[in-house]
């Protein structure tokens, strides 16, 4: 009993889907019927194929015409493991009088394993193309009706239109940002340089005292308070870039308690230059440019 | 040269570069819509500069094409539309062979009525291939494949050897096949 039910199992091993060499095959179509001239069909073939076998591109029917009414326009094999799929895609260019049946030709697909090929069919596959126009002649004012030119289509403007836009917005912003920078809106605190050096351009080295209060004064606007020689230290450390003047700050500081304390300071005609410098290289800083 | 002030002239730099694109963009788009008059006016059959028409969009050269097409003046729109046949994108090339078709059916159709077989048909052929090209380009155009259709009946394509079954798919790919000029006139 025992040996019995051993040897029907193992027959059934050996039986079966298992040992074919294609496993799976299937056509897969659209509807076969309600085409006419110019339409495309899509045909899909699906194989599943034991290890080891493998499709003869070859024997795929070649692109381009067919008949003198069927073209084929597309081949493409996908290979996933050890399922093919092919895609095929027709073209049919029959001007049918009446409804008409059609057929897409079949052919014979070569598998090779090792020295050994097999064959499988794809069959013909038939469906329906239906005509256009009306039997009868249509006529216009001339001659048989035709639909007419196709009418030149409008370029469009929307990649440019796009491109003003974005280099109008990134104008507006950059020009913005540099306004800013620039001091251009009021109350802005990069403005205090600017109407600094605009008040120092109208005095002369006579009105020295007025020279070193308005840099004195802008000095103080920037700090938010009176800035003296010896909270330079801080300064520099809420205002790092200003660091980079510190001999010209540290002159600058010397020369006003010099002339405003000791009252040895002499005036000389440079010194208001270098006051202008100063107040020139604090202008590059406030706007950005040191 | 510092970060602040290498800073400072990349934002300037980026101004001029935007003033620029700004600048650009505006010619561009005052050249599309000039171009654009253009088409109208030669849709509306007038003429225009054919110097703007050689340096400009090939949807100019198809325009002109239509234009001198309504004009009757055919072998200007071919050699026109024959400058443009490879240009534009898919739908584009589609529409010229199009257009090409309808000019050779036309023609065709003129020489029919006036019973001047010869020179229709390879006329007919001429726009058939055009169409079949169109099409391959574009298998939804609905115009194309009616033009087709009245080219196909103005010169069916049939087999010289018929061997019971005219449309045995098999059998076409090695045979001859000839066409027959002349409207299958229909029903009265």
């Amino acid at each position: 009993m025992r040996v019995g039910l051993l040897i029907l199992l193992l027959l059934a091993g050996c039986s079966g889907s298992v040992t074919e060499p294609v496993s799976y095959f299937a056509i897969e179509t659209p509807r076969p019927f309600g085409y006419v001239i110019g339409d495309e069909i899509a045909q899909r073939i699906v194989i599943e194929t034991r290890s080891g076998i493998a499709l003869q591109t070859s024997s795929l029917p070649a692109r381009g015409q067919i008949n003198r009414w069927l073209n084929l326009t597309q081949i493409n094999v996908k290979q996933q493991g050890e399922q093919t799929v092919i895609n095929l895609r027709y073209q049919i260019f029959y001007a049918p009088l009446e409804v008409k049946m059609l057929s897409l030709p079949g052919f014979t697909l070569q598998f090779a394993q090792g020295d050994n090929t097999l064959s499988k069919d794809v069959p013909d596959w038939s469906f329906t193309v239906a005509p256009l126009r009306e039997l009868a002649v249509r006529k216009n004012e001339q001659h048989e009706y035709m639909r007419p030119d196709v009418r030149p289509p409008f370029l469009s403007g929307s990649a440019a239109q796009m491109g003003l836009w974005g280099s109008f917005l990134v104008s507006v912003l950059l020009g913005v940002y540099l306004a800013y920078l620039y001091g251009y809106f009021p109350q802005s605190r990069r403005r205090v340089f600017k109407q600094a050096l605009k008040q120092l351009a109208k005095l002369s080295e006579g009105d020295m005292a007025q020279a070193l209060t308005i840099a004195h004064k802008a000095f103080n606007k920037l700090n938010s308070r009176p800035l003296f020689q010896h909270q330079l230290a801080d300064f520099y450390r809420s205002h790092t870039e200003y660091q980079r003047i510190n001999q010209l700050l540290d002159w600058f500081f010397d020369y006003s308690y010099h002339y405003f304390f000791s009252g040895k300071q002499a005036v000389m005609p440079e010194h208001l230059q270098k006051i202008r410098e100063l107040l020139e290289q604090c202008r590059k800083i406030e706007r950005g440019a040191l | 040269m510092s970060f602040k002030t290498l800073q400072h002239s990349l934002i300037w730099t980026a101004l001029v570069l935007s003033i620029g694109g700004l600048l650009f963009n505006t010619g561009a788009l005052l050249s599309v819509h000039n171009d654009n008059e253009l088409i109208n006016q030669l849709a509306s059959g007038k003429d225009v500069d054919v110097s703007k028409v050689i340096s400009g969009k090939p949807e100019l050269r198809l325009a002109r094409a239509l234009y001198l097409k309504q004009k009757h003046r055919y072998d200007e729109a071919l050699s026109t539309l024959s400058l443009i046949m490879e240009q534009g994108d898919q739908a584009f090339r589609a529409k010229v062979r199009y257009n090409l078709g309808n000019l050779y059916l036309e023609q065709a159709m003129n020489h029919v009525e006036t019973m001047k077989m010869n020179e229709a048909l390879p006329l007919v052929d001429l726009a058939k291939q055009a169409y079949r090209q169109a099409l391959a380009l574009d298998s939804q155009d609905w115009d194309s494949k009616y033009n087709l259709e009245v080219a196909m009946r103005l010169l069916p394509e049939m087999d010289r050897i018929n061997s019971g079954n005219e449309d045995d798919p098999k059998k076409q790919a090695t045979q001859l096949w000839t066409t027959v000029p002349g409207f299958p006139r229909g029903l009265p």
